[in-house]
């Protein structure tokens, strides 16, 4: 094993199998495919009473709705004398998909593979006699969690459902907010195991075809096992993944969602995950908060400074306190640098491994605030941040003064409104310490310029990622990333979007 | 991926050890490691130059100040001895007053003034003090007793403003002053038992001391900078009584005054104002206004006059009125530059015009 994983590991090929099931379609197929699943069921069903016409009804327990089955399902068939009027099984197919059972969904299905796809989401299965097709209803559950505020998104002016995990809630979500029939949904089936719909939004009229086909197609080739955590979509679906920056931005609002649909943005609804993305990402959007449209414009641009100047904060500060206390102690306010001195002196470690030190500190803390039931989480950050912290000043194996440029450092991060980002940030700092410690600000410079370089070489679906700060190929796009003008006067779409439709009011 | 970090990881190898001439990465010094020296003080020995240095007391006294004495051929060679007294390396980035013994300023300041601009250490915006009747070193190791030099004149410096006859300069504004017009000005002190007090200027002349200005030119000397942020002025009022005015600004012009081509003399103008700090002198009258207002007038023509003929006196325009006056009439600048060698002769004359503004009297 070594640094990058094993060496010299040979890939086997992963052809797909198609069909996924080489079986007729028939009871027994079935039967074949599902031994050893216990929530297999089926049942015998006389049409009408009459013992010369049994269908098969299948279905998955737990999948199917009990009652449904036997309300839509069972009592027609049951009572419906009808049905004694067709001639063959044949007949008595067709008489029951145009109406003879109450259910809004009934499908033919011919084959296997669809057909038991529909059991396993939920569906049941009609099997007639001596006839090769099924009839397939829709008799699901919809168990789900009820919509509800979003936890990690704060609103204080503004919608609070978000969205769940069940795919069509939230489509229906966005539809409620954005009603234009324009509003486009198509939907992909994503990993050969989990089988995961993944619906792709956007407003026809808007949304620029190229960038829509390029997320379909990128959808399309997405071939793994199961698409279940969010990574999954995320590393899958972003253009680079030598970075550490987040490429496509995610939110749990349905009112953020519709917000990028309208300005151009490609939407991304994964069922199972309480999530939307919104295609592409890049760094302004990542520094937008969600409550800045709601807030007076003055202070949402205000706010966005401030988040810049946490930015460089978070990812400077303490590059800049080793390079100043290891390499440019002329920099330093006199009265500052005689109180570190007296604070440093019988310390027994460099300035750059006190900062790494406690850089790293900092991160198992979090983590564990994380991984902790709230209130212990919580109870942890607090024992670690105060107890730790003050003990390890007094105790003279910190200074205050790491303390503090970490703290504020750790702070500054967390103004971000995204995560991923400020995860990206962090890992940046711990790099751009390193760097000073060996180079002081020549060595931080190098890290800022290497930094700097790489964002510039990062796309998100075509868009460069420094946008409005840069944009492809040298031209010159129109954009506000700072300062953000009063809402009337804000009359069109970002230009990188390529939107059909430039004007977004009147 | 693999073989890009190895390159990656061999660069950073290379670039720390320092081979083949790559020695790119600065040099990594931790800061408790270091003496931080507030006050540097170089005086004349008779090997070469003594250079004293010392670091500032410890919060609120509770360290006393630490003292390095090195004599050499120069102060660099001072410095460097200075680094193997001690354990701790001794750092003057943070070297916040220069001072000169009178013996050295006589000699060479300007060795000293050299040494501030070439060291990648010292830096310009120093405090640049010459110590009248006296050692920098003396001075400093006598402060240091009981404090510190550095605190003792920091608060002096704070307190300049006050006295009117004395500002603070940095080496930057002499270097400068000595490079444009071969003369320029430093404060002086005196310093006994410990103590600083300002004695006026050091007038320092290609790079040596030339002279002292002293009281009345001294205070010349600010009124001529618009340096004036509290005087007070006793001035008599009709009636045989006497007026404080407390002089709160002074705003000075030169103009050239030209004949012919022929540079023939300045007109210095300025204004002064004040404000009625002490007496029985009523505003409301005219006639006292006028009077309190011509008796500092007369005053601070007096001081001005004092301080422009110190300055022909030593042949030194360490008042840069050269370029004051070629501020005022830019299209003369050549003629001034050409003829500025008239300077000790050059005939002058001195206009105040002095404002009474307001009494601090609260019944007004």
């Amino acid at each position: 094993m070594g640094l990058f994983g094993r060496g010299r590991e040979s890939v086997p090929p992963h052809p797909r199998r198609e069909p996924r099931i080489d079986l007729p379609l028939s009871l027994e197929s079935l039967e074949r495919v599902f031994r050893d699943a216990v929530d297999f069921s089926k049942r015998e069903v006389q049409l009408a009473g009459d013992p010369e016409r049994v269908v098969t009804l299948c279905y998955i327990g737990g999948m199917a709705r009990m009652e449904r089955v036997n309300d839509y399902v069972l009592r027609p068939m049951a009572q419906d004398a009808g049905l004694l009027a067709c001639p063959d099984m044949a007949a008595v197919m067709r008489h029951m998909e145009l109406g003879a059972l109450y259910d809004l969904g009934v499908e033919r299905r011919r084959d296997m593979d669809r057909a038991a796809l529909d059991l396993v989401e939920g569906n049941c299965l009609l099997l007639f006699p001596g006839e090769s097709e099924v009839l397939s209803l829709n008799v699901g559950t919809e168990e789900k969690r009820s919509i509800s505020a979003p936890e990690n998104e704060t609103v204080l002016k503004g919608a609070r459902d978000a969205f769940v995990e069940s795919l069509r809630t939230n489509t229906s979500l966005v539809r409620r907010h954005l009603k234009a029939p324009e509003l486009k949904i198509k939907e992909q089936v994503v990993g050969r195991q989990s089988l995961t719909l993944v619906d792709v939004l956007y407003v026809e009229g808007i949304t620029d075809p190229a960038l829509v086909s390029r997320v379909e197609a990128q959808l399309a080739e997405l071939d793994i096992d199961a698409l279940l955590a969010t990574g999954n979509i995320e590393e899958y679906l972003a253009d680079q993944t030598r970075t550490p920056f987040p490429l496509l931005q995610h939110t749990e609002r349905p009112d953020r969602l519709c917000g990028g649909l309208a300005e151009g943005r490609v939407g991304i609804l994964v069922d199972g995950l309480p999530l939307g993305y919104l295609a592409p990402g890049v760094i302004g959007d990542f520094l937008r908060a969600p409550q800045d449209k709601s807030t007076n414009w003055m202070v949402a641009s205000m706010l966005t400074m401030l988040r810049y100047a946490c930015l460089l904060v978070t990812l400077v500060l303490p590059a800049l306190y080793v390079a100043m206390v290891t390499f440019h102690q002329e920099m330093i306010p006199t009265r500052l640098a005689m109180s570190i001195i007296a604070a440093k002196r019988d310390v027994p470690f460099i300035t750059l491994f006190e900062v790494l030190i406690l850089l790293i500190a900092f991160e198992i803390l979090q983590e564990a605030g994380l991984r902790l039931p709230q209130a212990i989480g919580q109870t942890v950050s607090i024992i670690g941040g105060l107890v730790v912290g003050t003990a390890a000043v007094e105790a003279k194996i910190i200074s205050p003064a790491v303390l503090i440029v970490v703290a504020i450092a750790g702070i500054a991060g967390y103004t971000m409104p995204s995560q991923e980002l400020a995860g990206a940030l962090r890992l940046w700092r711990f790099a751009l310490a390193v760097l000073a410690g060996f180079g002081g600000l020549f060595g931080a410079v190098l890290g800022l310029a290497g930094l700097v370089c790489h964002l510039a070489g990062v796309e998100s679906f075509g868009v460069s990622y420094l946008t409005p700060f840069a944009s492809n190929r040298g031209g010159e796009k129109e954009g506000r990333a700072v300062l953000r003008q009063p809402l009337p006067k804000t009359k069109l779409r970002p230009a990188v979007l390529n939107t059909k439709n430039r004007r977004n009011q009147g | 991926m693999k073989g890009k970090a190895i390159a990656l990881a061999a660069g950073c190898c290379l670039l720390l050890s320092g081979c083949g001439g790559l020695d790119l990465l600065p040099y990594a010094r931790e800061l408790e490691g270091m003496a931080l020296m507030r006050t540097l003080g170089v005086d004349a020995a008779a090997e070469g130059v003594a250079v004293t240095a010392s670091t500032d007391a410890g919060e609120e006294g509770g360290e006393r100040a630490q003292v390095a004495e090195r004599t050499a051929p120069s102060i660099s060679a001072a410095v460097l001895g200075m680094q193997a007294e001690g354990a701790a390396y001794v750092y003057f980035g943070h070297v916040g007053q220069l001072l000169l013994g009178e013996p050295l300023a006589r000699r060479s300041a300007g060795e000293a003034l050299d040494y501030v601009l070439r060291d990648v250490e010292m830096r310009l915006d120093t405090e640049l003090y010459v110590v009248r009747d006296g050692g920098a070193g003396e001075a400093i190791a006598q402060a240091a007793e009981e404090g510190s030099a550095a605190g003792r004149l920091e608060a002096m410096a704070e307190d300049l403003g006050l006295a009117a006859r004395s500002m603070p300069r940095t080496v930057r504004d002499v270097l400068a002053g000595l490079e444009r017009c071969g003369a320029s000005f430093a404060p002086a002190l005196r310093a006994e038992g410990g103590t600083f007090s300002a004695v006026g200027y050091a007038i320092l002349k290609d790079g040596t001391l030339a002279g002292w200005a002293e009281d009345e030119a001294a205070y010349g000397v600010n009124l001529l900078l618009g340096q004036v942020d509290a005087d007070v002025v006793e001035v008599p009022v009709p009636g045989g009584e006497s007026a404080a005015l407390r002089v709160v600004g002074a705003r000075t012009r030169v103009r050239p005054r030209f004949q012919a081509g022929e540079l023939t003399g300045l007109e210095i103008l300025c204004r002064v104002d004040a404000n009625l700090a002490g007496g029985n002198a009523d505003l409301e009258d005219p006639a006292v206004r006028t009077a309190l207002e011509d008796g500092l007038s007369w005053k601070e023509s007096g001081r001005i006059r004092a301080a422009l003929a110190l300055g022909q006196e030593l042949g030194a325009d360490f008042l840069d009125l050269q370029s004051a006056a070629g501020s005022a009439a830019p299209w003369h600048w050549g003629e001034l530059q050409a003829q500025w060698e008239k300077w000790p002769e050059l005939d002058w004359t001195v206009e105040v015009r002095a404002q009474v503004r307001r009494s601090y009297d609260a019944r007004t």
